[in-house]
């Protein structure tokens, strides 16, 4: 209906798509140019262990959230035991720390003289501690530092899919007589598949994308090689050369994922005689050990790196008032609110157009758009800031005009616009499903009654969308507070946030000092994981 | 200027480009006329529907209501400017109101009619007094369906569009929500169109019935010829009320068929003598005959509480099928022999 007076909802979503298309474009395009004598050197080196290290690194992080995820979900989905009701939520609390903070507290816990000495030393006295406690940095620290905060999202769409498993599928595994460890890799595994693959895909991006950690543990994977490349070497071509192969690698994963699944459902929708199981009580030992996994669970992924955090902030008070915390807050909110208002404006716009014009073009670009969230924010950064200056050189300067690269480059607005990019399939997909559960023909009654398209909107619309839409801002909330690589290469001078100020002392060898801004960003992480947990772990399909 | 209330006019009704029914042309005569329009699933019943609603465009032909153009090539009033109520089938409810405010959104439309109707005696006669707090995703698809049949009356239309209506109400509370409705409807003078797949619903509800069949209004009748007289060979199939036998003219009034020998009765169509027809033998044709020497294999027996539907087999393996009153005296089982009462009186002929 109307498609061709909507051209608002096109217009919108061309731009937003082509927003998308100019990081892929300008990166595609880069791989093909000249680049520096580096380039040669490095391609007979670095190169191949960035490759090795990015694969290494991804699969150790897929096999410990494999493990963590599944086993978590798979204890608190199916049984009954103590504290079940605790852990369903605290372990979520895990996404409030980022890897880079968990990768401070793991090498400053077993450092030399490091917490654990301290702990030892109190409880021992003195003693040649040292050399008996582990360390964990290297590949290894940087595999568990990704895995225990990234294992929440095999987690939670292990669950979702767990609780959702139909009753008769396991009923019928009952039925043929199978153990509890036969159907639970025979029947109840496969048939979560999708749900875990899907996890795991995420974290696989995610991995790839990571740049604090990997960059704190001195590990060459390709995204450092991105940021070294840009910042150290001063090359941007080259920079953009190596994100080719992330691309790459990603669009791999991404066809991976997506051919695993292909079009199977592999489970039913509760309704329609598919009951909700119930839980299966534990006791006695096995009790004590589905309640030991999730407690160490929590407590390596969120109440370890937390401590070591609190410790150091009352061990050293002295960095509490070298850090603005008012001023990291408000530029953090400042950050968050823009965006958020600029995301949901879009995000609203674009599925509004494509729930009342039933337009395919509009429906591909859309689609398009959506697949920001795949290309790491290093790569977002360096390839907007490639753009820009090719931009400026080629189109803006033979007009004639002033250079516009101080507009864009090292201010808010070029941070929202990469912010944009990267969290837009945030705004979009949390609207979408908050829009697939209005049937269509509630819109055409409303028209029926009298409403117009904007009534429609406006009234119906946007009250049953509320909730989704506050979702939407907690989820670009959290990912902005915890973001790290957009925010320190496109920042205005002397524009800090939580992440950035971690990450300076961290990088400075002032570990104690990141504290601070660590801790805080767990705490307001953790506020926002709490009060969005309701949605995070929905337990029925409303 | 036309004097029907709706009028349309060879309008081809078209869904995302594909034309689901073509060249249709029908009308009502008076507000507050109720038809309704039967077909299989996804013949474009629905679509139909949508497009007198204002939800789908038209390229040719014309809609009209109350001599006001709504549809034609050039022309297009917006679904909001109608004033046309459209029950959908699935759940339209909104899901942010409970259905107490689902229903009354529906008497904010400005309606121009005088006689106004009232949402308490609705919601009373469609028993939705004990869901009014619930929201739309606590109640069955029943329940949605009838809080969503309150919404459109209440709003007082020019034309209620009810697509497949009852199809989720129990089948206890159907007949008593169909009398009512008939009622309420006349009462307040709303003109209906309703779409069902649902012969005996259709012939109650309707003054007159559509029957949509391969992508064609096939026939527009009152209910009584659409079931006696059937103009084709495809809405005879459709309705599926009895079966054609091949059988010879034999003169103005009689035909005659191998197994069951001569048949009277008045032909509505003329046929010449000699004539091969397809004579159409509805269930209520034949009288049951224990002393008739006409018997006949029951192969089945249906028992609908009011009566029996005997399936017979004639020497030619035709199966025929029969009404018994279910207070007959005696019931015949399965392969015993049935009679008819001879000679075989056919009040009207219908054949092809």
């Amino acid at each position: 209906m109307n498609s061709n007076k909507l051209n608002i909802w096109f217009l919108s979503s061309l731009l937003v798509s082509l927003l998308v298309i100019i990081p892929i474009i300008t990166v595609s395009i880069s791989f093909f140019e000249e680049t520096s004598r580096y380039f040669e050197i490095l391609k007979s080196t670095f190169l191949f262990e960035y490759i090795l290290n990015s694969l290494l690194l991804l699969i150790g992080v897929l096999i410990l959230t494999f493990i963590l995820g599944v086993g978590a979900s798979y204890l608190v989905s199916f049984y009954e035991f103590l504290g079940v009701n605790f852990f369903k939520w605290a372990l979520i609390l895990s996404f409030a720390i980022p890897p880079y903070i968990y990768a401070y507290s793991l090498f400053a816990f077993f450092d030399n003289y490091g917490t654990a000495f301290t702990i030892l030393k109190t409880l021992f006295g003195e003693g040649e501690f040292n050399q008996h406690i582990p360390k964990f940095d290297g590949m290894f620290g940087l595999i568990l530092s990704i895995s225990f905060s990234l294992y929440a999202y095999v987690y939670i769409l292990g669950r979702s899919s767990f609780l959702y498993q139909s009753q008769n599928l396991i009923e019928l595994g009952k039925n043929l007589g199978f153990s509890k460890f036969k159907s639970f890799f025979f029947i109840i595994l496969p048939a979560s598949r999708p749900a875990i693959v899907a996890g795991l895909s995420l974290v696989a991006m995610e991995t790839l994308a990571e740049f604090g950690a990997v960059d704190f543990f001195s590990v060459n994977t390709l995204t450092t090689g991105i940021y070294n490349a840009w910042i150290t070497f001063d090359d941007l071509a080259f920079a953009n050369r190596i994100s080719f192969f992330l691309l790459l690698f990603i669009f791999i994963l991404f066809l991976t994922e997506k051919l695993s699944r292909k079009k199977a459902k592999y489970h039913l929708d509760s309704r329609g005689g598919f009951k909700q199981k119930e839980k299966i009580k534990l006791s006695g030992i096995n009790s004590f050990f589905a309640f030991l996994f999730c407690f160490l669970l929590f407590f390596f992924s969120f109440l370890f790196p937390l401590s070591q955090m609190v410790y150091w902030t009352i061990k050293f008070p002295e960095n509490f008032f070298d850090v603005n915390v008012m001023n990291l807050l408000l530029n953090t909110l400042y950050l968050v609110t823009l965006s958020s208002i600029v995301l949901i404006f879009f995000a609203l716009l674009s599925n509004y157009g494509n729930r009342v014009s039933k337009n395919k073009t509009l429906n591909f670009l859309s689609t398009l758009s959506i697949s920001g969230y795949a290309i790491p924010g290093v790569i977002l950064a360096v390839a907007f800031i490639t753009f820009i200056a090719w931009f400026d050189n080629n189109i803006i300067k033979s007009l004639g005009f002033l250079s516009i690269k101080k507009i864009f480059i090292g201010s808010i607005l070029g941070l929202i616009i990469v912010y944009f990019i990267r969290f837009y399939s945030l705004a979009f997909n949390g609207i979408k499903s908050g829009y697939e559960k209005i049937n269509f023909s509630v819109d055409e009654s409303a028209y029926l009654l009298g409403y117009s398209k904007r009534k429609t909107f406006f009234n119906i619309h946007i009250p049953y969308l509320r909730n989704s839409l506050l979702f939407v801002i907690i989820l670009i909330s959290l990912e902005i507070i915890r973001e790290l690589p957009i925010t320190l290469v496109l920042r205005p001078f002397n524009f800090e946030t939580f992440a950035t100020t971690a990450y300076i002392s961290a990088s400075e060898d002032m570990l104690e000092a990141a504290a601070v801004p660590s801790l805080f960003l767990i705490l307001i992480a953790a506020f926002f994981i709490t009060i969005s947990s309701k949605y995070i772990l929905k337990d029925n399909n409303e | 200027m036309s004097k029907n209330f709706l009028e349309i006019k060879n309008v081809d009704f078209i869904v995302s480009g594909q034309t689901k029914v073509k060249n249709v042309s029908f009308s009502i005569q008076n507000e507050g006329d109720i038809i309704c329009l039967l077909g299989p699933s996804g013949i474009g019943k629905t679509t139909i529907l949508r497009t007198i609603a204002g939800l789908e465009k038209i390229v040719n032909g014309s809609i009209t209501i109350n001599n006001k153009l709504m549809s034609s090539k050039n022309k297009h009033v917006e679904p909001e400017d109608r004033n046309i109520s459209l029950a959908f089938q699935e759940n339209s409810l909104f899901p942010h109101y409970n259905v107490e405010k689902n229903i009354l959104i529906g008497t904010e439309k400005k309606s121009k009619k005088k006689k106004k109707i009232n949402p308490k005696e609705i919601i009373s006669f469609l028993n939705l007094k004990k869901i009014l707090n619930k929201y739309p995703h606590e109640i069955s698809a029943g329940e949605a369906q009838r809080a969503s049949l309150a919404r459109s009356l209440v709003s007082n239309p020019d034309l209620l569009l009810l697509d497949e209506p009852l199809s989720n109400v129990d089948q206890s509370f159907k007949e008593e929500i169909q009398v009512e409705l008939k009622q309420l409807l006349s009462k307040s003078k709303i003109t209906t169109i309703i779409v069902t797949h649902d012969s005996y619903e259709a012939f109650y509800l309707g003054s007159k019935c559509g029957i949509i069949l391969n992508k064609q209004l096939k026939q527009f009748d009152d209910p009584y010829n659409v079931y006696h007289f059937p103009n084709s060979i495809e809405v005879v199939n459709f309705l599926n009320r009895g079966i054609l036998i091949p059988a010879k003219v034999t003169s103005e009034n009689s035909l005659e068929n191998k197994d069951l020998g001569t048949i009277q009765g008045n032909f509505v169509k003329h046929y010449p003598n000699g004539a091969d027809v397809k004579l159409l033998l509805q269930p209520e044709d034949l009288e049951h005959d224990d002393k008739s020497n006409l018997k006949l294999e029951v192969v089945d027996r249906k028992f609908r509480g009011t009566n029996f539907i005997y399936t017979l087999k004639t020497e030619s393996n035709l199966q025929i099928p029969v009404f018994v009153h279910s207070h007959h005296i005696h019931q015949h089982e399965i392969d015993e022999k049935f009679g008819i009462k001879r000679p075989i009186h056919i009040d009207h002929i219908v054949c092809f």
